[in-house]
């Protein structure tokens, strides 16, 4: 190994590159969030942190209705979690412990749902919205996401359930226990930690939409952060600091939310994959 | 696949066949109702009403009647300079996210398979692409792209190359949407390509060490081998999310300019909302769907041919 330290000179060369691309984009929101729209616009940005600006922020921040947005986010993410989770859970217990005809077909349909582009959707989801009243509606809004985040939660929660061994429900069923007591009071609390990563899949998948919701919600009131935020874009006089601010704070739980659980979901999207 | 202790389960056996044993049959239907329910009505029947609508005149100010036309939004399509453009990026850019997002993600792990001081912190730096939504990720991109004031155009002239317009000239317009891709991507890959390297065992490799392998032996040998279905795998995903992709690249560049980085399912968004001839943008919607699907079937193939090799 003569050349070992040469080795790990490029190694670590590597990953200062990697972390300077990765974290840049990031440095570079909050440092513009801390830069008044005065230095932005007309002296130049200070590419440092400002945190002697942080009262100023504060005050642009406060006069975008960025908490209606996060509530309204807030409601979908959590709307779109119950629903994935609870039909997630028993699709993947079905899929996890019965054998049926039609099984491998719910499998094929699952992966299909992870092929379709959302976009192909929005015509026809917008025209049953019509009909159905759901248009201009949060709940709208949850019913179309969870078809994409149901199937990965059912994914994340199937081969989560198929390490668990049978014995352990089977003193139950002799019971006479039904099979929901089963899931609810067994199971899912031994697989707690894919629950929870199909919980934070499902959360961010409703936090972080942005077509559906700019395409079915008309009213302003009813923004989500995402549609909120996109708004600025193309406009002429933005209060880019003020954004920053807010697409930072739009940011930080799902980064930390998925840090959490990153371990869980690569388990769980690729086993679904490798199975769809 | 499936554990011995499951099967055990299934009571559908002849022997069964009591009133108790058929109930217990339709057990696991009661269980997929909902959910299948739900995905054909929110899921299935969208779609196919959608492919429906691609051979009729739909148009948006009515979204619910249209009358059937045949296959002349299809004529129409191959008429449609705008439809080899976008084919032709769809796929360019699909493959340009598989080459560069997968190498980089799996450079990346491997420069971070072995434990160092900080390695936990790099680690979370690192995953930030993947963690932030794709909103706020386009608003700082955009900053950092903006023609006068960006600081990408800064670096540039400071380099002496001059200002670039990233996202509004045809020549840069896709390298730069392919550049925020794999910052979204790399970091997806990273983390399961690092989830494969923990699966080869260190013995292998260490064997092969002493038998006087150098490092890109060890690698091409016995590493590689053992991270290629999930290398596969991995470009599968990249690939199919490559194809469904809208929200980044409708929001950088909107398509723009001149049509020139309006995927197909961008494409679907501009003639539906922009056009209102939502036949034709079911028309685009299709051959984007079918071009993921033959994605997904040649992943298959491969994986059956591998299983194959393997058997022998």
């Amino acid at each position: 190994m003569k050349n070992a330290p040469l080795t790990a000179a490029l190694r670590a060369l590597l990953i200062v590159v990697l972390v300077t691309f990765a974290g840049f984009p990031i440095y570079w929101m909050a440092s513009t969030a801390l830069n008044v729209n005065a230095q932005l616009y007309n002296t130049g940005q200070v590419p440092w942190l400002q945190f002697g600006n942080l009262p100023e922020l504060f005050r642009e921040l406060v006069e975008l209705p960025l908490l209606r947005w996060l509530f309204n986010t807030g409601l979908i993410a959590g709307g779109t979690t119950a629903l994935s989770l609870t039909m997630g859970s028993i699709l993947g217990y079905a899929l996890s412990r019965f054998r049926f005809h039609g099984r491998g077909m719910i499998g094929f349909l699952m992966f299909m749902t992870q092929v379709i582009p959302e976009a192909l959707l929005v015509v026809p989801l917008y025209a049953m919205f019509i009909t159905m009243g759901l248009l201009n509606s949060l709940w709208g809004l949850v019913l179309a996401n969870v078809g994409f985040s149901l199937p990965v939660a059912a994914f994340i929660l199937k081969s989560a359930m198929d390490a668990i061994p049978y014995e352990i429900e089977e003193s139950a069923t002799i019971d006479n226990c039904p099979r929901v007591g089963i899931l609810t009071f067994i199971i899912l609390p031994l697989i707690a930690p894919s629950l929870a990563a199909a919980a934070v899949i499902s959360f961010f998948a409703g936090w972080n939409e942005f077509l559906f919701a700019a395409t079915f919600l008309m009213d302003r009131e009813l923004w989500p952060t995402s549609v909120g935020l996109a708004s600025f874009i193309g406009q002429y006089e933005t209060p880019l600091s003020a954004v920053m601010g807010a697409a930072l704070v739009f940011s930080l739980p799902a980064v930390a939310f998925f840090l959490l659980v990153q371990r869980k979901i690569v388990a769980g999207l690729t086993s679904g994959a490798v199975k769809g | 696949m499936q554990t011995v202790q499951t099967t055990g389960l299934a009571s559908t056996s002849r022997k069964n066949r009591t009133r108790s044993g058929r109930l217990a049959a339709l057990v696991p239907y009661a269980f997929v109702a909902a959910p299948l329910a739900y995905l054909g009505v929110f899921m299935f029947w969208p779609l196919g009403r959608q492919i429906w609508m691609s051979l009729t005149d739909t148009r948006l100010m009515n979204p619910t009647h249209g009358d059937f036309v045949g296959l002349e939004n299809y004529r129409d399509l191959l008429t449609d300079p705008q439809f080899y453009t976008s084919l032709n990026v769809t796929i360019l850019y699909t493959l340009w996210t598989v080459v560069l997002g997968v190498g980089l993600g799996t450079v990346a792990a491997l420069a971070m398979d072995r434990p160092f001081k900080g390695r936990t912190i790099i680690r979370a730096i690192l995953l930030f692409g993947w963690a932030v939504p794709n909103v706020a990720a386009t608003l700082v991109w955009l900053w950092i792209f903006n023609g006068p004031s960006g600081v990408a155009n800064e670096i540039t002239e400071w380099l002496g190359l001059g200002r670039i317009q990233w996202l509004t000239s045809i020549q840069w317009a896709l390298p730069s949407i392919l550049a925020v891709t794999v910052w979204q991507v790399a970091p997806f890959v990273m983390l399961v390509m690092l989830a494969a390297l923990q699966s080869v065992p260190e013995e292998v490799r260490e064997a092969c060490r002493i038998d006087g392998a150098d490092g890109l032996n060890v690698f091409r040998n016995v590493t590689l081998p053992y991270i290629m279905p999930t290398m596969q795998l991995v470009s599968l995903l990249v690939a199919v999310w490559s194809i469904r992709r809208f929200e980044i690249i409708y929001l950088l560049t909107g398509g723009g300019p001149i049509g020139s980085t309006s995927t197909l399912v961008v494409q679907i968004r501009l003639t539906a909302f922009e056009d209102y001839e939502l036949g034709l943008a079911s028309a685009y919607g299709a051959v984007g769907l079918l071009l993921a699907l033959l994605v997904a079937l040649i992943n298959y193939l491969f994986e059956r041919r591998r299983a194959k090799v393997m058997s022998k």
